[in-house]
C-alpha cells in the first residue's frame, strides 16, 4: 500500500553554483514563476494533513527565498520533520540562527571536492572556502548535519581525501552519491562517467573507512547507477513514499520526472496534493507493479527495485515502462554498457547560466 | 550497546506517533517504521533509564522471554547505535 511519507519542496531553481551533474531540468525558464509563502503554506498543510511526515526542503539553492524561515517554520507548525539540502553558501550566522529558531531538524550541506581549486573548478565558481566556514557555523550549534559529495570521474580518485575532511570536520554523517544521469549530468555524462577501477578503489575505501570510523561517523555510499547487476529502488516505487513540488507548483513522483515527456504534471495551484496523490495520472501510471512488462512482471525482485527508474527507462530505452536499462535483464542493457565505457577527456560543456 | 549504557538520541532523531496509532523514528533523510516492542523500547529512551531497565519494561510489556527480548531490543540498539541514532 503506497503512503506519501516524504514531501521534497523544490522552493525555488535558482543557485549562484553551476555544478555539471545538476539535476534540475534544462528548461530552467519554465518555473520562474514561483510559488508564493502561503500557495507553499497550504501545500505543507496539505502534505500532513495527507500523512507525510518529512518535508525536505531544496532546489536549485534553497536560501536564496527569503521566506525560508518561515516556511521551516510552518512545517515544524504541521508537526513535519525539517531538513534544508543547501549548497551552504549564504549559511552566515544570522540566517542559520533563523532557521534553527523555526524548527529546523537537520541540515545537508554539500561540496563539491576536498580541495579547493578542484571543487571551486567544478561549481564553476569560487565557493569552497565558504562552504567550509557553513561547515563550521553548523557544527557549532546543536543541529543534526550531513556532509554530502556528488562523485564522478573528476573527483572520484579523492574519496579517502573527503572521508579525511569529514572526520576532521567532526562529521557523524557523511553521503557520498555517485552521480546519477539526469538533467545537467545527463548532458555531461561522458565527461563525468566514473572508470570501473575508480568505483572499485572507492568501494574498498569506504567499506574500510566504514570499519574505522563505526559508531562515529555512518558513511551513506550511494552506488553508481551503470555498473551495478540491478537497477536502484527508485524512490522506493514510483508514488509510493515520495512526492516532489518543483517552484511553479507541478506535483512529481520524482524529481527528475519531468524528464519524461509525455507525462503531464498537475498543479497546486489547481488542485490539492492529496488529490493529486491518490488520483492524478502521472502518479497512477507506474504505481504498484500491474505496468510491469516483462522481464519485469514475472521478476522476483519487481517489488525490490520496482523494475529501476522511470526516467532513465525513458532516457536510454525511449520508453518509461521500459524496464530501466540499468539492469543487467533488460534487452537495452547494451546503451548502459556503451555509455560505461564512453569516457571522454573533455570538459563539461553544459552549465546553467 | 552495554546494558548499563543509559541510550538517549542522536541529533536530529525524533520518535512520532502517528495518527493511526503506529510509531516511527524520523531521522535525517529517512523515517523508519517501528513494530511494537520496538516503539515500546524508544519511548522509554531518555538518556537516564539504562538499557537494561528498557529491555525489562519490554519483557514485561510483552510477556516475552527475557533472553528473546535481550537479543531483539539489544541487537535494535546496536545497529541504531552504529548509524548514531542512539548513543
Amino acid at each position: 500500500m503506497s503512503r506519501a511519507l516524504s514531501l521534497l519542496c523544490e522552493l525555488t531553481y535558482r543557485c549562484n553554483l553551476q555544478c555539471p551533474y545538476c539535476y534540475n531540468p534544462l528548461a530552467l525558464s519554465e518555473y520562474r514563476d514561483e510559488l508564493s509563502t502561503q500557495q507553499w503554506c497550504n501545500v505543507l498543510h496539505d502534505a500532513a494533513d495527507l500523512g507525510v511526515v518529512q518535508a525536505h526542503f531544496s532546489g536549485g539553492e534553497p536560501t536564496l527565498r527569503r521566506d525560508l524561515a518561515e516556511l521551516i517554520s510552518a512545517a515544524a507548525r504541521e508537526g513535519l520533520y525539517t531538513n534544508l539540502i543547501t549548497q551552504g553558501t549564504f549559511l552566515d550566522d544570522a540566517l542559520l540562527d533563523r532557521l534553527l529558531d523555526a524548527g529546523l531538524d537537520h541540515i545537508q550541506i554539500s561540496i563539491q571536492a576536498p580541495q579547493p581549486d578542484v571543487a571551486d573548478r567544478i561549481a564553476g565558481t569560487t565557493v569552497h572556502e565558504t562552504k567550509l566556514d557553513a561547515l563550521r557555523r553548523v557544527r557549532e550549534r546543536e543541529v543534526a548535519l550531513t556532509l554530502n559529495c556528488v562523485l564522478h570521474r573528476r573527483n572520484h580518485d579523492a574519496v579517502a581525501e573527503i572521508i579525511e575532511l569529514a572526520e576532521r570536520f567532526g562529521i557523524a554523517r557523511l553521503e557520498l552519491a555517485n552521480v546519477q544521469f539526469y538533467g545537467w549530468a545527463y548532458h555531461n555524462r561522458a565527461a563525468l562517467m566514473p572508470t570501473r577501477a575508480q568505483v572499485n578503489r572507492a568501494e574498498e575505501v569506504v567499506a574500510a573507512a566504514r570499519e574505522r570510523l563505526r559508531g562515529t561517523m555512518e558513511i551513506v555510499y550511494v552506488l553508481p547507477d551503470y555498473f551495478g547487476e540491478f537497477p536502484k529502488p527508485c524512490m522506493n516505487g514510483w508514488a509510493n513514499e515520495f512526492m516532489t513540488v518543483t517552484p511553479n507548483g507541478d506535483v512529481l513522483p520524482c524529481p527528475a520526472a519531468s524528464a519524461i515527456r509525455d507525462l503531464r504534471f498537475e498543479n497546486v495551484r489547481n488542485r490539492s496534493i492529496g488529490e493529486i496523490w491518490e488520483s492524478s495520472e502521472a502518479f497512477q501510471r507506474y504505481r504498484g507493479t500491474g505496468w510491469m512488462r516483462e522481464p519485469c512482471r514475472s521478476c522476483e525482485r519487481r517489488e525490490v527495485d520496482w523494475g529501476g527508474c522511470r526516467c532513465q527507462a525513458f532516457l536510454l530505452a525511449g520508453d518509461a515502462s521500459a524496464t530501466d536499462p540499468a539492469c543487467s535483464l533488460s534487452p537495452h542493457h547494451s546503451v548502459v554498457e556503451a555509455l560505461r565505457e564512453d569516457v571522454q577527456d573533455v570538459e563539461p560543456l553544459a552549465r546553467r547560466a | 550497546m552495554n546494558a548499563e549504557a543509559r541510550p538517549r538520541f542522536g541529533k536530529g532523531v525524533k520518535l512520532r506517533h502517528d495518527r493511526d496509532g503506529g510509531v516511527m523514528l524520523l531521522v535525517p533523510e529517512a523515517a523508519l517504521v517501528l513494530n511494537r516492542s520496538a516503539a515500546v523500547a524508544l519511548e522509554l529512551v531518555d538518556g537516564k533509564r539504562t538499557l537494561h531497565e528498557i529491555i525489562e519494561a519490554v519483557v514485561e510489556t510483552f510477556e516475552v522471554e527475557p533472553e528473546e527480548a535481550r537479543k531483539d531490543i539489544g541487537g535494535l540498539f546496536d545497529r541504531l547505535a552504529d548509524r548514531g541514532f542512539v548513543r
